[in-house]
């Protein structure tokens, strides 16, 4: 499970910073004449794009994740009728993963 | 066990009382009476841009400009920062095991300076912005408005430095010896970031309203043009303090979501950890971006570069928190009550407003949407969405156990859904009316620009609901305070297990038997 997060949140940031580079690239590289004006806003709205798509993208991911899990492990669940076995203890929420070897 | 209802103390007793929990109460009271009142002002507001040219709530631009100021210094100053001192004053000294803040004093006189600020800011009624930029807060803004507004923030900032000493002092030097600062619950740790951060950051806010004052009376000329003074200086100190508060608004509502989740999954928090660096890490990167917002203002490439990645940098810690959330509920048996409903509905929202914030961190689009609505949309989803939700959900949390009876799950749920749906509704329609090029704090707007007229419609209607929502919650908080049933203090959600912090804050004069 570490390493997933870990994962996701290399791809998080790559994602994010990748799809600057090639806009980056091409304003270091702008010139004044109107045509390059009108394509450096076509590299914006570009960019805008991949960014949205990119933010959807992950944004989807997650959503979709935690939709999962409201409806799995929702008490009302007939998977999840039965106590976890934390509630055994005296306090649940007392317990660490990193104790128990998780 | 059913714990009888305390005979209610005297309303003094409490209003000048130094005990933490005392002092916690009038924050949360104070905070929570501002948020409706600053409410009242989003409805004018939005009421107002339902009608294009018509001007049917209010007569001119100054008066909107003087509503639009209020409503945000209302909700950032004198609602999610007391809000987050209240609960942190409840809480963090039996999190930490001492037996109040630690100077309990210098608490309630922290406290006290609220209501004091509040006043000058509502009596004043500046027309300013809540940014108060330079030179117009220096050159045309009338008088005494003005000159009101920087005092009341002057108290209010001097408030934030004392309480937020007073909680670095309790956390690191008066935590019981055997609690390692490791295992100090996360909503402590967040208080201490926050309160860290403050004592950094609102120095340099605080000179900076100096230097205004004295460039009003034309002593000086700091920020004033016509005496070589620079108006971009202003919004340097300003947004050094004030990005860096964006976090101190929204790490005290994680760190409630992080007593809530574990609670109400009945299972352990998933990594306590990676909670603890990733606040760390944000206190730190909460330093490093002060200058997306000011992208426009022409700056060279290098630097905008260097904070375009510095607020990129928030991706990861921010990550953390909403991994941290999922992989603790992952395995666990949820109780969907009002706490929980408000939290996890707090987390889908601040993803969604993460998400806008990386797309305006990028400079090429930061000019697109730069002073449109497309800012307003996203700023009030993390504040609305993430802060709103989490105080809202620690609010319900605590009410049991402040009131000692229960509140109506049924209303909760009533208020859970119109505040989601109204959230969404009007927040999300402001991205869409700033990608339509709709600038912010504008009075009217020409009733021929069709979609502006259809997307403003539909955000005043979300903002209505999301005021109803409100008005349910009001009206839940009076009647259920007095008339709900009294709550099973021992568990008052049937979750199991033993609830230390809220159950010691039930009791605050007679120790903390939790332990």
């Amino acid at each position: 499970m570490k390493t997933l997060i870990a994962i996701s949140i290399i791809t998080l940031v790559a994602v994010a910073l990748v799809s600057q580079l090639h806009f980056a690239h091409a304003q270091l590289a702008q010139q004044t004449s109107a045509k390059q004006y009108i394509n450096l806003r076509a590299e914006v709205w570009n960019e805008f794009f991949r960014m949205t798509t990119a933010a959807f993208t992950v944004g989807a991911i997650v959503s979709g994740t935690m939709i999962w899990l409201v409806w799995r492990f929702r008490e009302s669940n007939p998977k999840n009728k039965s106590p976890t076995k934390w509630e055994h203890l005296e306090d649940p929420t007392s317990g660490s993963y990193e104790e128990e070897g998780h | 066990m059913v714990l009888e209802l305390q005979k209610p103390r005297p309303v003094w007793q409490i209003m000048f009382s130094t005990h933490h929990t005392d002092v916690g109460y009038l924050y949360t009271i104070t905070g929570l009476t501002f948020l409706f009142m600053a409410g009242v002002l989003a409805m004018i507001i939005r009421t107002h841009l339902f009608f294009p040219g018509q001007g049917v709530l209010i007569s001119d631009s100054a008066t909107f400009n003087r509503i639009f100021t209020v409503h945000g210094l209302t909700m950032l100053f004198l609602f999610a920062l007391p809000v987050a001192n209240g609960i942190g004053n409840i809480l963090v000294p039996i999190m930490v095991r001492y037996k109040d803040m630690a100077y309990p004093k210098l608490n309630a006189i922290a406290f006290w300076m609220n209501p004091v600020g509040g006043a000058l800011l509502w009596l004043g009624f500046a027309d300013t912005t809540w940014v108060s930029y330079a030179p117009y807060s220096i050159i045309r803004a009338p008088g005494p408005a003005a000159d009101m507004f920087i005092f009341g923030m002057k108290i209010l900032g001097i408030s934030s430095i004392l309480s937020s000493i007073n909680f670095v002092v309790t956390i690191l030097k008066c935590k019981h010896p055997d609690l390692p600062l490791r295992r100090v619950p996360l909503f402590a740790w967040s208080m201490l970031t926050v309160s860290l951060m403050t004592i950094v950051a609102m120095p340099t806010y605080a000179a900076a309203l100096i230097m205004m004052l004295t460039d009003r009376l034309g002593i000086s000329g700091f920020f004033n043009p016509f005496a070589g003074g620079d108006p971009i200086a202003y919004l340097h100190l300003f947004w050094f303090t004030f990005h860096p508060e964006v976090y101190i608004f929204l790490l005290p509502a994680i760190g409630m979501m992080y007593e809530i989740i574990p609670r109400f999954s009945r299972k352990p928090l998933y990594s306590q950890a990676s909670g603890v660096f990733a606040f760390v890490m944000l206190g730190i990167i909460g330093f490093a971006s002060w200058g997306h917002h000011m992208y426009s203002t022409g700056m060279d490439f290098t630097t905008k570069v260097v904070f375009m990645i510095g607020t990129l940098a928030a991706v990861p810690a921010s990550g953390m928190h909403v991994f941290n959330f999922l992989a603790t509920m992952w395995g666990g048996r949820i109780k969907f009550a009002a706490p929980m409903k408000f939290a996890v509905g707090g987390i889908a929202l601040f993803f969604s407003a993460g998400a806008g914030g990386v797309l305006n961190s990028a400079m090429p689009l930061d000019f697109i949407s730069h002073g449109t609505y497309w800012v307003v949309g996203h700023m009030h989803l993390f504040l609305t969405g993430t802060i709103g939700f989490g105080f809202v959900a620690m609010v319900y949390y605590m009410f049991p156990y402040i009131t000692g009876r229960m509140y109506s799950e049924k209303w909760a749920n009533v208020h859970f859904i119109g505040m989601f749906w109204g959230t969404v509704q009007v927040f999300f329609t402001q991205h869409l009316l700033g990608l339509e090029g709709m600038p912010r704090r504008i009075y009217d707007y020409p009733p021929e620009f069709t979609s502006w007229t259809q997307l403003n419609q539909i955000a005043s209607v979300g903002a209505w609901i999301l005021g109803a929502s409100f008005a349910v919650f009001l009206a839940s908080l009076i009647y259920y305070s007095a008339k709900g049933k009294p709550a099973n203090m021992d568990d008052p959600w049937g979750l199991g297990g033993k609830y230390y912090y809220p159950v010691a804050a039930k009791n605050p004069h007679g120790g903390h038997s939790g332990y």
